[in-house]
């Protein structure tokens, strides 16, 4: 995956002189300090979440062997099923939304507009704002009690359901806080993409009379699908593992009913210090976002073979 | 005629068209300032004039005093700055530098195991935060840095280290081999040709790098949460949630926090934009 074959030319510092133990050793010695930050960051807490998640621990110890316990306990007794539900209804929302969102104003970025500077300047600022604070700036927003939306909707004679007490409302109001963060990193992608396609390529099309929904099937498409795909598995990803905007906005409720995976998760193991269920809650996450990224990469994989 | 009708209605439907463009784009701009823009306002109204319903669009009597009580005269939210500051600034440079080394034997030489090093390196990019926090808060209480400022640095620092390295890689690979022989035949060891030659010529993604750790740092929240307990090590976006919680949220004063803590990434941003987005596409286009 990471080393193209084509680099032929790095050989060659190996190639011309003797190999001492120094020069053998010397990539390893550069290699070694990210490697063992990784580790000690990444590898051993995944692989001791492993661990856990087949024990009963409460506290700081691992506690007593309970084999599958806690997977059953987590998705049964704990109502995972359900936030595995929430959580794809987050992610479906956030992608089926910001995508064809910072979809459309790429394509429109890309046309010589007026200010279109100031305008990317613009749209790009919601990526600059962590997830916390974007959340809080919505809830704020979208207070039942002093918000402007429920008050710009009245005054237009909707009446907006109370996003902390109506479960419906509360999913829609996380939806769109996350699609307000996500959508602009699929713009950037997909603008850049776009970019890169020839204009004359698109000119020569025009010329030969091909409409501009022929054009853009035809050659932006295609050109700037693989692109689109990474956004897509990105803004996925993204948002499976987040937590902060639900936990700022609903914390999961009302009742649950905005409860994911990832902030069950987190309330499993800092709330209610039931540590074994929550790593086996986390191996889960993880295990779905490994068959995810695997399943993303087959595709184009394949789509690169035909 | 049927030719000029045929042409002022391709116009009408050009022109219903730039009208449709522009009101989109008018929405997306809406969309993405106006929370941003609310919270500007709330900011600078008075605790009293914030709870009125239907509530005021400009502030009655601008004030300042809910970013003086906030941010200014508040010792805690200033600490936490301090921090946050001190967090990235460490990270980032410990990330730099162990991605830095590490990219240049990526890039440079096929040894014994790298290509497994390697995937095992960049599959931890797959590996969800909220997947690691549990054994992460439970290894630092072991080894005895939980709850300081140390373990977030060191969190930090690996954090994006892989992604670096990755970005860092497409930066060395363009530099000729030609430059690091001579290195060589001027009789410097290979650490010194990297320091010397290597190092300043990835200046650009270095940079672009720094922009992308300092972001990703500052607004991260999850591992800042439970890596560390104590106001004494607290980073700033924990210290908003916990404002956030507390009895009887004063909005004034939470959106004057929560925008000073927005400043420095978009500070930031606005002065490195360039350099970010050309190191990026560099790294991505010879990666």
């Amino acid at each position: 995956m990471a080393i193209s074959e084509a680099d032929g030319t790095q050989e060659l510092l190996r190639i011309d002189r003797p190999m001492g133990w120094r020069a053998a050793a010397f990539p390893y010695l550069m290699f070694a300090p990210a490697f063992l930050l990784i580790a000690a960051v990444s590898f051993i807490p995944i692989a001791y979440a492993i661990v856990q998640s087949f024990f009963r621990s409460n506290t700081l110890a691992l506690g007593r062997f309970v084999g599958l316990d806690n997977y059953r306990d987590f998705l049964f007794t704990l109502d995972g099923v359900a936030t595995l539900e929430h959580s794809l209804i987050f992610v479906a929302g956030t992608v089926l939304i910001a995508v064809p969102f910072g979809f459309a104003l790429a394509l429109l970025l890309n046309r010589p507009l007026p200010l279109r500077g100031l305008l990317r300047t613009i749209l790009i600022t919601p990526w600059l704002v962590s997830n916390l604070v974007g959340a809080l700036l919505w809830a704020w927003i979208g207070n039942p009690q002093y918000g402007l939306v429920p008050y710009l909707l009245e005054w237009l004679g909707l009446s907006m359901p109370n996003i902390i007490t109506d479960p419906g409302a509360a999913m829609a109001s996380v939806i769109v806080a996350s699609v307000w963060a996500s959508t602009p990193l699929v713009m950037v992608f997909v603008l850049a993409a776009l970019q890169s396609v020839p204009g004359d390529l698109t000119e020569a099309a025009r010329i030969d009379g091909a409409s501009v929904w022929r054009r853009f099937r035809k050659i932006t498409l295609p050109l700037v699908r693989n692109t689109t795909m990474m956004a897509v598995v990105l803004t996925s990803l993204h948002a499976f593992k987040s937590v902060e905007i639900i936990l700022v906005m609903t914390s999961g409720g009302p009742n649950g009913a905005t409860e994911t995976m990832a902030t069950k998760v987190f309330h499993e193991a800092f709330t209610l210090l039931r540590i074994g269920v929550g790593s086996a809650g986390a191996v889960m996450i993880f295990l779905l976002n490994l068959m995810f990224t695997m399943a993303f990469v087959r595709v184009l994989r394949t789509e690169h073979g035909a | 005629m049927t030719a000029h009708g045929n042409r002022s209605k391709r116009q009408g439907r050009k022109l219903v068209g730039g009208i449709a463009c522009v009101a989109f784009l008018l929405f997306a701009v809406l969309f993405a300032v106006i929370p941003i823009l609310w919270a500007v306002l709330t900011s600078l109204k008075s605790p009293r004039e914030v709870a009125l319903y239907p509530p005021t669009f400009w502030p009655q009597h601008l004030t300042f005093e809910n970013y003086a009580g906030a941010v200014f005269n508040n010792p805690t939210y200033l600490h936490y700055l301090f921090n946050t500051a001190v967090i990235v600034i460490a990270a980032t440079c410990l990330c730099l530098i162990c991605a830095s080394h590490a990219a240049h034997a990526v890039a440079r030489y096929r040894f014994r195991g790298s290509s497994v090093l390697m995937f095992a390196m960049f599959s931890t990019i797959m590996i969800p935060g909220v997947a690691v926090v549990i054994p992460l808060y439970m290894l630092s209480v072991a080894v005895g840095i939980y709850d300081t400022v140390a373990v977030l640095i060191l969190v930090y620092g690996a954090w994006l280290t892989p992604t670096l390295v990755w970005l860092l890689r497409g930066f060395v690979i363009v530099i000729p081999n030609e430059l690091e022989e001579a290195g060589r035949i001027d009789g410097h060891s290979r650490l010194g040709v990297f320091y010397r030659i290597t190092l300043p010529l990835m200046k650009p993604g270095l940079l672009a790098g720094a922009v992308l750790i300092f972001a990703n740092i500052w607004n991260e929240f999850l591992l800042g949460y439970s890596l560390v307990q104590s106001e004494t090590a607290r980073v700033i976006q924990v210290g908003i949630y916990a404002n956030l919680t507390e009895v009887g949220v004063q909005w004034g004063r939470l959106t004057a926090a929560a925008l000073v803590a927005m400043l420095p990434v978009l500070i930031v941003y606005a002065f490195l934009q360039k350099a970010f987005v050309q190191g990026l596409s560099a790294g991505a286009v010879k990666g």
